[in-house]
């Protein structure tokens, strides 16, 4: 669905390149995360794929059209959710939606189907002007679906959301998932990352340094750990034992025989410890 | 069609939710009133008379060389019509003698001047308390309807410019230039969109404008033609000033530069010796005045018209090839 070859892109024209020959592919349906910290090359590289950048160098196809000669029609299969929030305040929510579903050629979803999804739907006659910030970013959000996209670019589209609505969102996209859309991915949320991603790539300073699978990065980069929480003395401890080094275990089979054991759990690495191995830098 | 009338749409939708835009639009209107409303003085300097039906048609003829004449059914139509707000004086002919009906307020020698007239009529001569001689200035409509006509229509093509200014702002204000890029829209199209309004404001308001000040003899083909070749330098104005701006007031700002030199061509048009308006030639404002005073005065030949509309959209593409690549880059 996306194929990047050698991309580099400069704001200032010169050497001073933000993203720097990057390359990787993403099949149709999967979920491709792309994880760095702000100023990575994050949005510069989903910029020039939704074609809001010029591509000055390398090669992008996305979703069949290649975007040295980029056609307004890609974007009848191509949704778009932004960072920030944009509507146009003046209008209601439903008319936010019903000018945007005018300039498809596609067949495309009911707004007030869509406005429910979110929550939107009391209040879709509203002004976008009147609505908190919260409310704004669903309408964005919601927005990008209205051509019900084969392709489906999501930058952050959790960020500045209570729990709740950002739960309500992550099982929206884990639903058209589902449904075989294929999702680019952008974000610093390690955590959505690893519950929605197929794979990810870890980009910093416009390079990307690894693309795999969260579960084998997990296997590659995480140590495997078992933590015991057991009584010792009549005080409670806790300690961690590592299911690769053999002094370790064998502890963990004395604690097993003969300890108190209140809780144990295995402890799988995460992403961002992960990042911070491979990267040597934090995701803020 | 469908995409370029959704964005026409939601200008209109947008523009009737703000209260600046709604006066943009009916600004060309509001003046043309308040500039009818002071015709009437102005036109004090001509001498309006009214017959009853019946009157000798001779005399009519005689009065209406010197004056504008109308005539009304009765003596009471006559009186309704003195009473109204302009200088009119009325003329019953009793018998031999003419009886002046005025209303009072009325500037004074025009009564002297009346009964100059009606007594030429007859061949007598009357000793007057002023001098009075006639002689043409090529006047037939007051110059402040004429020349603040030519103003209000040329000015209302930069209120059309204006309403593409604040329609961009608002977009780049909530950053919905990002959600149109990613959409199926082409760039023309949604140009021309936004576009429209900038020519539709201008011909609805300055036809509006001509209807409320009594122009409506004039050729419509010829002046349409000119009003939609002066909005194209206004819109593109508003296109390049629009994509720049993130906040309205300071858009609007940009935007009042404009005025400089659209006033500068009216007025340096009006007063200065012909001679002279070759130092004007660079405006497209110059000529769209040229062709806007002469229609008004029913003196415009398509061949002037076409000529200058020609001029007026040379030096507009000069403009936006020097202001292409800042609309472009702001519209990204």
């Amino acid at each position: 669905m996306i194929t990047v070859k050698n991309l580099y892109h400069s704001y200032t024209n010169d050497q001073a390149y933000a993203v720097k020959g990057i390359s990787f592919e993403i099949s149709k349906g999967e979920v491709f995360g792309f994880l760095g910290p702000s100023g990575a090359g994050k949005s510069t590289t989903q910029g020039i794929l939704t074609g809001l950048l010029p591509l000055q160098k390398g090669d992008v196809e996305v979703a069949g059209y290649d975007m040295h000669h980029r056609k307004r029609d890609m974007f009848n299969k191509i949704g778009v959710s932004f960072e920030q929030s944009n509507v146009y305040n003046k209008l209601s929510a439903i008319e936010n939606l019903e000018f945007y579903k005018k300039l498809f050629d596609v067949n495309t979803v009911d707004p007030m189907k869509l406005l429910e999804l979110v929550g939107l739907d009391k209040v879709a006659h509203k002004k976008a002007g009147t609505f908190s910030k919260g409310m704004k970013h669903r309408l964005t959000f919601v927005r990008s679906m209205l051509n019900n996209p084969e392709l489906w670019f999501l930058d952050e589209p959790t960020t500045g959301l209570d729990p709740a609505i950002a739960r309500q969102i992550i099982e929206i996209v884990k639903q058209k998932k589902a449904e075989g859309t294929t999702v680019f991915l952008t974000t610093h949320n390690m955590n959505i990352a690893d519950e929605l991603c197929d794979r990810v790539a870890f980009i910093i300073d416009g390079d990307i340094k690894l693309i795999d699978s969260p579960r084998n990065l997990k296997l590659q980069f995480g140590e495997k750990l078992v933590v015991v929480d057991h009584i010792v003395n009549d005080q409670k401890i806790q300690d961690k034992f590592s299911l690769i080094n053999k002094e370790d275990l064998d502890k963990l089979n004395t604690i097993i025989q003969t300890g108190r054991i209140e809780m144990m759990h295995t402890k799988e690495a995460t992403l961002e410890e992960i990042f911070i191995k491979v990267t040597g830098r934090g995701l803020e | 069609m469908r995409k370029f009338l959704a964005v026409i749409s939601r200008d209109i939708k947008s523009g009737t939710r703000d209260w600046l835009i709604i006066y943009l639009s009916v600004a060309a209107l509001l003046i043309a009133l308040i500039l009818r409303a002071l015709i009437p003085g102005v036109s004090n300097s001509a001498m309006n008379v009214v017959f009853v039906e019946g009157t000798d048609s001779n005399l009519i003829a005689h009065v209406e060389s010197h004056a504008t004449v109308g005539v009304v059914s009765d003596e009471a139509a006559l009186r309704e019509r003195i009473l109204r707000m302009d200088d009119v004086l009325g003329v019953l002919v009793e018998g031999e003698q003419y009886k002046i009906i005025k209303q009072g307020n009325e500037v004074m020698p025009m009564e002297e001047t009346l009964k100059f007239v009606l007594n030429t009529y007859k061949g007598q001569s009357i000793d007057l308390p002023i001098q009075v001689a006639f002689s043409d200035i090529g006047w037939e409509i007051s110059p402040l309807k004429l020349e603040g006509g030519s103003l209000l229509i040329i000015f209302t093509t930069v209120f059309g410019g204006m309403l593409i200014v604040l329609n961009l702002v608002e977009e780049k204000m909530s950053n919905t230039l990002s959600a149109i890029n990613v959409s199926p829209i082409s760039r023309t199209v949604f140009i021309l969109g936004k576009g429209a309004l900038g020519f539709t404001i201008p011909i609805i308001g300055s036809i509006g404008s001509v209807l409320i000040l009594g122009f409506a003899g004039i050729n419509y083909g010829m002046f349409i033609i000119s009003v939609i070749c002066i909005a194209l330098i206004s819109i593109i104005i508003g296109f390049s000033i629009g994509v720049v701006n993130n906040e309205p007031i300071s858009a609007i700002a940009s935007m009042k530069m404009v005025f400089l030199p659209v006033l500068a061509s009216i007025f340096g048009a009006m007063f200065l010796a012909d001679k002279w308006h070759f130092i004007l030639y660079w405006s497209p404002f110059y000529w769209a005045y040229d062709s806007i005073h002469a229609i008004l005065l029913n003196e415009a030949t398509w061949q002037q018209v076409l000529v200058n509309c020609g001029i007026i959209i040379g030096l507009t593409g000069l403009v936006f090839l020097a202001l292409r690549k800042r609309i472009a880059h702001g519209l990204r």
